[in-house]
C-alpha cells in the first residue's frame, strides 16, 4: 500500500531526506541542465533542441500575451516554469525504477525515489507560490489601493463579495494543490495495482494514460495560475474581458 | 491535525519546496527564457528588417526599371536624332564637297587650258625664232653665192624686217 506521506530515506543532520525530495532534486538537475545546455548552444540558426525549446517558449509567451496582454512579460515566467516543473515531476514518476526500486521496512516497500507530485508538500508549495506570486504581482501592477479595493468596500454587498473573494483565494490554493496531488497519487496507485496484478504488458495502457494525465495536470495548474494572475493584475472594470478571453 | 499528519505535511519541507521552486524559476528565467526571448526578438527584428529592405529593393528595382526604360527611350530618340542629323549633315557636306571639287576641277581645267595656251604661244614663238634662224642661215648660205656682201646685208635686213625678229 502506498502511503500519502513521503518516506524518509536518509538524514542530513536534523534535515530529513525523503524519496519525493530526491525526485524533486532529479527534476531540478534536468531543468538546470536543459537551461545551461540551451544557453550554451544558443544560435540565430537553431538546432533541434533549441528549436523545440523556442517553439515551447514562443507558444507559451504568445498564449500569455493573448490573455494578459501588457503584463505578459511578468506572468510568463511563472506560467511556463509551473508547466515545465510539474510536467517533468509528473513524468519522472513514470521512469522505470521510480516508485518500484527500494527497500523493505517490514512488509512495506519503501521506494528510493517517488514522484514529487504525489507529495502534498510539493503540490501545496507550488500552489502557495502561485497564490503569493499572483497577489504580489497584483499589488505591484495595480497598486495597494486598487488591490485592497477588490476585497474591502464600504458598500455591504461589495464587502460580502470581497469576503467571498478572500475565501475563494484560499480555496484556490487548496484546489490547485489537491487536484495535482490527487491525480498523480491516484495514478501511482493505479500503476502499482495493475503492476502487482499482472507485471507485463497490462500496465502499459495505464502508463500511457498517466503520460497524458501528467501533461494535462501540468497544463491545468499552469493555465489556472496564468489566468488568476491575468485576472488579478487587470483593473476591476477590465476583468470581464480577461475572463472572456481565458474562456475562449 | 490528524489529516495533516496523514498527508505528511511538514513546514520545513513546504518551505524547502517553495525555495526550490523559486530557485528553479530564477535559473530558468535567467538562463533560458530571457536569452531565448531576446533571440526570438532579434530574429524577428532581423526578419522584419530583411522584409523591409527587400521591399525597398523591390521598389528601387521597379523605379530603376522604369527609369531604365525612360532612359532607353530617350537614348533611342536621341540616337535617331543624331543619325538623322548626321545623315542630313553628310548629305550637305557631300553636296558642298561635290560643289567645291567641281569648282576646283573647273579651275584646274581653266588653269591647265591657260597654261597650255601660254605654252603653245611660247612654243610657237620659239618655233618661229628657230625657223627664222634656220631661214636666215639658209638665206645666208644661198645669198653667199649669188649676191655681193652689200646686197646680202640689204636682203637680210629686209628679210629680218619682214620676219619681225
Amino acid at each position: 500500500m502506498i502511503s500519502f506521506s513521503p518516506e524518509v530515506i536518509a538524514h542530513i543532520g536534523s534535515f530529513k531526506i525523503t524519496n519525493s525530495l530526491l525526485d524533486i532534486l532529479l527534476v531540478d538537475s534536468i531543468l538546470i541542465t536543459l537551461a545551461l545546455v540551451v544557453k550554451k548552444r544558443l544560435s540565430l540558426i537553431p538546432g533541434l533542441l533549441q528549436n523545440a525549446v523556442e517553439f515551447l517558449i514562443e507558444g507559451f509567451y504568445n498564449l500569455t500575451e493573448s490573455i494578459s496582454n501588457k503584463n505578459a512579460g511578468r506572468i510568463f515566467p511563472f506560467f511556463i516554469t509551473f508547466f515545465l516543473f510539474i510536467l517533468i515531476v509528473n513524468w519522472s514518476g513514470l521512469i522505470p525504477g521510480v516508485g518500484t526500486i527500494g527497500f523493505f521496512e517490514g512488509k512495506k516497500l519503501v521506494p528510493v525515489i517517488r514522484s514529487g507530485a504525489s507529495d502534498l508538500n510539493v503540490t501545496l508549495g507550488l500552489a502557495l507560490v502561485s497564490a503569493v506570486a499572483t497577489h504580489v504581482l497584483s499589488i505591484q501592477i495595480l497598486g495597494i489601493k486598487s488591490y485592497l479595493g477588490r476585497y474591502f468596500s464600504i458598500n455591504p454587498i461589495n464587502l460580502f463579495i470581497g469576503i467571498l473573494e478572500i475565501i475563494s483565494e484560499i480555496t484556490k490554493v487548496i484546489s490547485l494543490s489537491f487536484r495535482l496531488f490527487g491525480n498523480i497519487f491516484a495514478g501511482e496507485v493505479v500503476l502499482a495495482t495493475t503492476s502487482s496484478m499482472i507485471a507485463f504488458l497490462f500496465p502499459i495502457p495505464f502508463l500511457l494514460l498517466e503520460i497524458i494525465v501528467g501533461f494535462v495536470q501540468a497544463l491545468v495548474f499552469s493555465m489556472l495560475t496564468m489566468t488568476f494572475m491575468a485576472i488579478l493584475t487587470t483593473p476591476h472594470h477590465e476583468v470581464e474581458t480577461v475572463k472572456e478571453v481565458s474562456r475562449v | 491535525m490528524e489529516i495533516i499528519k496523514n498527508f505528511g505535511l511538514d513546514p520545513v519541507f513546504l518551505a524547502a519546496q517553495v525555495i526550490n521552486f523559486l530557485i528553479i524559476l530564477y535559473v530558468l528565467k535567467r538562463f533560458l527564457y530571457k536569452p531565448i526571448l531576446e533571440l526570438l526578438k532579434k530574429r524577428e527584428d532581423a526578419i522584419k528588417e530583411g522584409v523591409r529592405k527587400n521591399e525597398e529593393v523591390r521598389i528601387l528595382l521597379e523605379k530603376a526599371s522604369s527609369e531604365e526604360k525612360a532612359v532607353l527611350k530617350r537614348a533611342e530618340a536621341y540616337a535617331k536624332k543624331i543619325i538623322d542629323d548626321a545623315k542630313s549633315h553628310a548629305t550637305e557636306t557631300a553636296k558642298e564637297i561635290e560643289e567645291i571639287s567641281k569648282k576646283q576641277t573647273e579651275k584646274i581645267f581653266a588653269d591647265a587650258s591657260l597654261q597650255i595656251k601660254k605654252e603653245a604661244i611660247e612654243t610657237e614663238k620659239r618655233l618661229t625664232l628657230t625657223v627664222s634662224k634656220v631661214a636666215i642661215e639658209f638665206l645666208k648660205k644661198s645669198l653667199e653665192q649669188l649676191f655681193s656682201e652689200k646686197e646680202q646685208k640689204e636682203i637680210l635686213k629686209k628679210a629680218l624686217k619682214e620676219m619681225k625678229i
